[in-house]
């Protein structure tokens, strides 16, 4: 690796670092306090974005039953899906990710809303390249299973649609 | 040294790898298709991740996948193991841009590397005598011309991968026409790339290459040679070290070769010299592969050296701290690999599950694999099951043992090739160190299977 670009990343992690450490905390915090749905803040060719949870917001109670899946656990899956395309479990209106990435809801959409089949509920972002994430079914989008900004598996359930009987 | 390294492959090599940064004291993180939800990696992994479908180029051959997969689980380097991303210098270069480390060369030398045609000619330039060949074949009729250049028969081979795929030799311009489109589509749909070059075909040849590792700052050693004359349709079956087609000073001279050239053209982390001997002990380069080789752990049987350990400290930058002196090569190994292929119906790959499992044990016995009892073999990956390497502290000794180590195994559910090998180990070429790549196309697998039982 050349020394520029060791300095790069060596910046890269203090960057990252500070972000961690310092910003995101205080964000989290001021955005907590705030009625405010987003937070974004810009510095030196970085970017962090803090979206309040839908789910939280619009499905009250939270379920505190349900306990954010981890991302990285082996073994611990809800459902096994096959096939081509973004798997689905279209059946059960599972919403699977279609990839390994950030997840991202769209925005303005809501908990409660109602959706057609192919209707756009958020993204999945993998190295800045967006990956849709769509409803399989016609139905009323139940819950959210994974916050904005955490980090997905593919395959993993992110979002369940009710279908319209 | 790494905090977390990402294992961007499978089957026994994703094992392999974890066994090493546990060793180190690395954290791990196992890259995975929907396939192998239930393979012995995810099943030992502190942390794994689904990365795509069973599909390789949605998983294992999808560089974006495989990278956000590391980032997400805060990995500083990705290990690729061997075929899939292995050798992509794009991916090596990719992985560098986002802040990791790739384990191997580095892009830029991967990418001095990554022509077959360029590294002949840039190892010769460094003393190496190599084979005839073409550059990248454009359409039929340069590939005619170059056969006729380099003088019938020649090797038709993929640019990318290995494993025999996509290879035919041809003694005629009609047979080449003819094999260059069976090899094209073999290639693509093995590596999606299609592009091919031409090699001099020696006949009666062996299959010798030649172990080296070489850190950031230019000290190189030569972990001796493998002979991987075994084979069948270019695929290496059996591999052992030393060769027992060569005496001591054809190995140094051959060893002494492959790594001076390699050191003084810039090679960097581990990597494989192969070349064909021919009857008159005569060794021509062919191709330099740049990663982790299933046969390695014949070599580190005999040098005691941990090989992916190595690959590891050097791309973290780690100096070699030590030398040629120290490496000492003790005894005999051979590998056995033992494919899901059925040898009574043209090998053809199988999949199912394995009913039951046991690996043999005793002296000098290895047994690499991601077998268990009740595993299922995914159909959609190459069909090694594992690997059973024997160490003995002279050849007859390594043969015994092996003898002994295939009669000791139980794999049920399942057919394999491991009557191939039962029946190898008592065969007379074989005993004898007189095997060559042609000769189990030349008899015929099959022929050879009945000749044994018969026997």
């Amino acid at each position: 690796m050349s020394d520029a670009m060791d300095e790069q990343a060596q910046d890269g992690r203090t960057t990252i670092a500070r972000l961690v450490e310092h910003v995101v905390p205080e964000l989290i915090e001021r955005l907590t306090k705030s009625k405010l749905g987003e937070l974004e803040v810009r510095e030196n060719g970085w970017r962090v974005r803090l979206r309040k949870p839908l789910a939280e917001a619009m499905a009250p109670p939270p379920a505190a039953t349900r306990t954010p899946h981890p991302v990285m656990a082996p073994g611990v899956h809800a459902a096994s899906h096959a096939g081509v395309g973004a798997p689905r479990d279209s059946a059960r209106g599972i919403v699977a990710s279609p990839a390994v990435g950030y997840f991202a809801p769209r925005r303005g959409i809501e908990v409660g809303a109602s959706v057609r089949s192919g209707d756009l509920l958020g993204h999945v972002d993998v190295l800045g390249v967006r990956h849709e994430v769509v409803s399989p079914v016609d139905g009323a989008l139940r819950t959210f299973e994974v916050e904005s900004g955490q980090a997905v598996e593919y395959g993993q359930p992110i979002a369940r649609v009710e279908a319209e009987a | 040294m790494f905090s977390k390294i990402l294992i961007a492959n499978r089957g026994e090599i994703a094992l392999r790898i974890q066994r090493a940064c546990a060793q180190l004291g690395i954290a791990s993180v196992v890259a995975y298709s929907e396939a192998d939800r239930d393979s012995r990696a995810v099943q030992l992994a502190d942390e794994a991740v689904c990365i795509g479908p069973a599909e390789s180029r949605r998983s294992y051959l999808s560089a974006s996948a495989l990278l956000s997969a590391a980032l997400v689980a805060g990995c500083d380097a990705i290990h690729p193991g061997y075929g899939f991303l292995s050798e992509d210098d794009t991916f090596a270069e990719m992985v560098r841009a986002h802040g990791l480390t790739f384990i191997g060369p580095p892009a830029e030398v991967l990418e001095r590397f990554a022509s077959k045609a360029g590294t002949r000619t840039l190892l010769a330039k460094h003393g190496l005598p190599t084979i005839q060949g073409s550059p990248m074949l454009r359409d039929d009729a340069h590939a005619l011309a170059e056969a006729e250049r380099i003088d019938y028969p020649v090797l038709i081979k993929p640019s990318a991968g290995g494993g025999g795929k996509g290879m035919r030799m041809v003694r005629s311009p009609r047979e080449l026409q003819q094999a260059m489109t069976i090899c094209r589509s073999e290639a693509m749909a093995a590596f999606h790339d299609d592009s091919l070059y031409l090699e001099k075909w020696l006949e009666e040849n062996r299959h010798v290459e030649v172990q080296v590792i070489v850190d950031r700052y230019g000290n190189g050693v030569h972990v001796g040679e493998r002979d991987c004359s075994v084979q069948r349709r270019h695929q290496k079956i059996v591999e052992e070290a030393r060769s027992p087609a060569m005496n001591d000073g054809q190995r140094e001279a051959l060893c002494e070769a492959a790594i001076k050239a390699v050191v003084e053209a810039g090679y960097e982390n581990l990597g494989t010299l192969e070349f064909l001997l021919d009857r008159d002990g005569n060794f021509y380069f062919i191709e330099i592969n740049c990663r982790i080789q299933v046969e390695h752990p014949i070599t580190e049987m005999l040098s005691g050296i941990d090989l992916v350990t190595e690959q590891i400290r050097i791309a973290a930058g780690e100096p070699l701290g030590y030398t040629q002196q120290d490496v000492s090569l003790r005894g005999h190994a051979i590998e056995f690999r033992i494919n899901a292929e059925d040898t009574a119906h043209d090998f053809r790959p199988q999949a199912g599950i394995v009913a039951s499992y046991l690996p043999p044990g005793g002296p000098g016995v290895r047994m690499d694999s991601h077998m268990y009892s009740g595993y299922e073999v995914p159909p959609y990956y190459d069909s090694m099951l594992g690997k059973l390497v024997v160490w003995g502290s002279d050849r007859n000794e390594a043969l015994a043992r092996s003898r002994r180590a295939l009669d000791e195994i139980v794999l049920d559910g399942i057919v394999t090739n491991l009557p191939l090998h039962r029946a190898l180990v008592h065969h007379r070429t074989f005993l004898d160190g007189e095997f060559t790549t042609n000769l189990l196309d030349r008899v015929g697998s099959a022929a050879f299977l009945d000749a044994a039982a018969a026997a």
